[in-house]
């Protein structure tokens, strides 16, 4: 079984991986690979920063082994976990490496999950971030209809699709969002339906006309829309929270 | 052991119906009607179905789609043992129950013959298959003529199967929660399939044994209260705009679900289910 991180270029999938990890955890814990360990091999000190994933490997790979704490108590979440370096949606990566692109789509169409990592775009960032590094409004929203068109050609079988505007640092008072949304297997003030459409209504309005396509065109699937950071561990479990409910054993 | 199967068509809410039946042990503490009958998850399968339950529809999710990729041996038993306490007796169900994907039953319109909808269609009408239980779940236009369509194939299906004497056939209209479907409840036949599937009834009650068919209403999610009759569900998007959810987890009153499996593994009908 499999859950595939996607997403572009220095969207945070590697850093919201490693941070998963990270032992100071709510309902969320890996218990193998090690922080530490994964800290070494993805984090680069000298930068403060995770190395960008290797476009040389189409897709890594990584078991992981996760307690998910649910209201039936903790449970089992076995699953590679494969990053994927944000080169491959470059067209001429794709054109120039056929056979990793062809190895990529087959790895894709055998995860049970996938979570789409987005940037967030420049009309939603607080005041005071650089927005010359994000896309308007207009142009993240136009580069969505390539991850439409992504998954209703590519994933027609896909089971959870999981979309997550990360950096929620740079465009939100994440402990106000993480008070609202939180997960508590006791009882939260939210429950999957009210999550979805508060992230939705908020964040997503822009694409939700996309969304809904993909909805449409894949059997029994409903989108799950997430905002993360790393700086925030309630909003940073929430889509493997989601997706534990789902595959846990 | 009664065997059991559970047809319909996608997202007609079969999984959901027999997850919140595993479920429902949990849960009989909270309805005061809960002392005429108890249920009992007797497997694994049946255990995690009712984990399911909890951890996801009870929290505001809707389960996966059972799939037909992994063939029939893929697809789990569930098994339950039910307890309805009469006025003096007391009755227990043993009950092995399949649930099918919908892809088998929208399959059965085209008539083509297809591997594995024969291998499906084999196991639902084996001899130690005492009933189905059929979901319907639509009635905006056309859909009575696709189900009529189904259902014929289906009966010609139990006829040629030698099965037409001894397999009972509840008929279901599932999701009855609906402001449309509820006033309705207390005689589905009439008020439900007379009036919404004039056709589907028209098929099934000229090609099977009146002693072998009944009609029934289910609701999985029931409503809000006996004096508010609100459904206790939330539409949202998913494919065709049908999924929904569970609205109050904490009023979740199911209606009409043990019913139809009493009548199909003892051929009586059960005094009260609601």
């Amino acid at each position: 079984m499999g859950i595939i991180y996607i997403g572009d270029r220095a969207t945070g999938k590697t850093h919201l991986a490693m941070e998963l990890a990270n032992p100071k955890s709510h309902y969320v814990k890996v218990c193998h690979p090690d922080y530490e360990y994964l800290k070494a091999l993805l984090y680069d000190d000298s930068v403060g920063e995770t190395r960008a994933t290797d476009a040389e490997k189409e897709v890594d790979a990584r078991h992981l082994d996760i307690q998910v704490k649910l209201p039936t108590g903790f449970k089992q979440v076995t699953v590679d976990c494969i990053d994927t370096p944000g080169e491959i949606w470059r067209k001429t990566w794709q054109v120039d490496n056929p056979g990793k692109w062809k190895n990529f789509l087959e790895t894709v169409r055998k995860s049970e999950g996938i979570l789409l990592i987005l940037p967030p775009y420049r009309e939603l960032l607080n005041q005071g971030v650089n927005t010359e590094e994000f896309m308007t409004q207009q142009q993240w929203s136009n580069r969505f209809n390539r991850w439409v068109e992504f998954f209703r050609q590519d994933c027609p079988k896909a089971r959870h699709i999981v979309v997550c505007i990360n950096k929620a640092d740079l465009f939100c008072e994440i402990n106000q969002e993480a008070l609202k949304l939180a997960y508590n297997p006791n009882g939260a003030q939210f429950n999957w339906h009210q999550r979805n459409s508060y992230v939705l209504q908020k964040y997503f309005s822009s694409i939700q006309a996309q969304l809904e396509q993909i909805n449409k065109s894949i059997s029994g699937l409903s989108v799950r829309c997430f905002i993360t950071t790393i700086y925030n561990r309630s909003l940073l479990e929430l889509p493997w929270i989601y997706l534990g409910a789902f595959l846990a054993k | 052991m009664s065997n059991i199967r559970v047809i319909g068509p996608r997202g007609s809410g079969k999984t959901t119906y027999l997850a919140a039946l595993a479920y429902w042990p949990d849960k009989r503490r909270l309805g005061k009607k809960a002392h005429h009958f108890t249920i009992q998850a007797l497997n694994n399968e049946t255990r995690e179905l009712a984990e399911k339950a909890e951890n996801i529809i009870r929290e505001g999710g809707s389960l996966e789609p059972t799939t037909v990729a992994g063939g029939i041996d893929s697809l789990p038993f569930y098994s339950f043992r039910i307890e309805v306490k009469n006025l003096l007796t007391i009755v227990e169900m043993n009950l092995a129950i399949r649930d099918y994907p919908g892809e088998i039953f929208e399959e059965l319109e085209s008539g083509t013959k297809n591997h594995l909808t024969e291998e499906f269609i084999d196991e639902c009408l084996m001899k130690d298959v005492k009933g189905c239980l059929i979901l319907l779940t639509e009635w905006k236009k056309g859909t009575d003529k696709f189900y009529s369509r189904v259902l014929k194939r289906f009966t010609d299906l139990i006829d040629s199967h030698d099965r037409g004497n001894d397999l009972r056939i509840a008929v279901a209209m599932s999701k009855c929660e609906r402001g449309e479907l509820w006033p309705g409840r207390l005689a589905p036949e009439i008020d439900l399939f007379d009036v919404h599937l004039p056709e589907t009834k028209a098929i099934l009650t000229a090609k099977i044994n009146p002693k072998n068919l009944r009609f029934y209403a289910i609701s999985t999610f029931g409503v809000l209260q006996r004096n508010d009759p609100r459904p206790n569900r939330v539409d949202e998007w998913g494919t065709d705009g049908r999924n929904s959810v569970l609205r109050k987890p904490s009023v979740w009153q199911p209606y009409g679900m043990i019913s139809p499996l009493y009548w199909l593994s003892t051929g009586k009908r059960m005094r009260d289910d609601a």
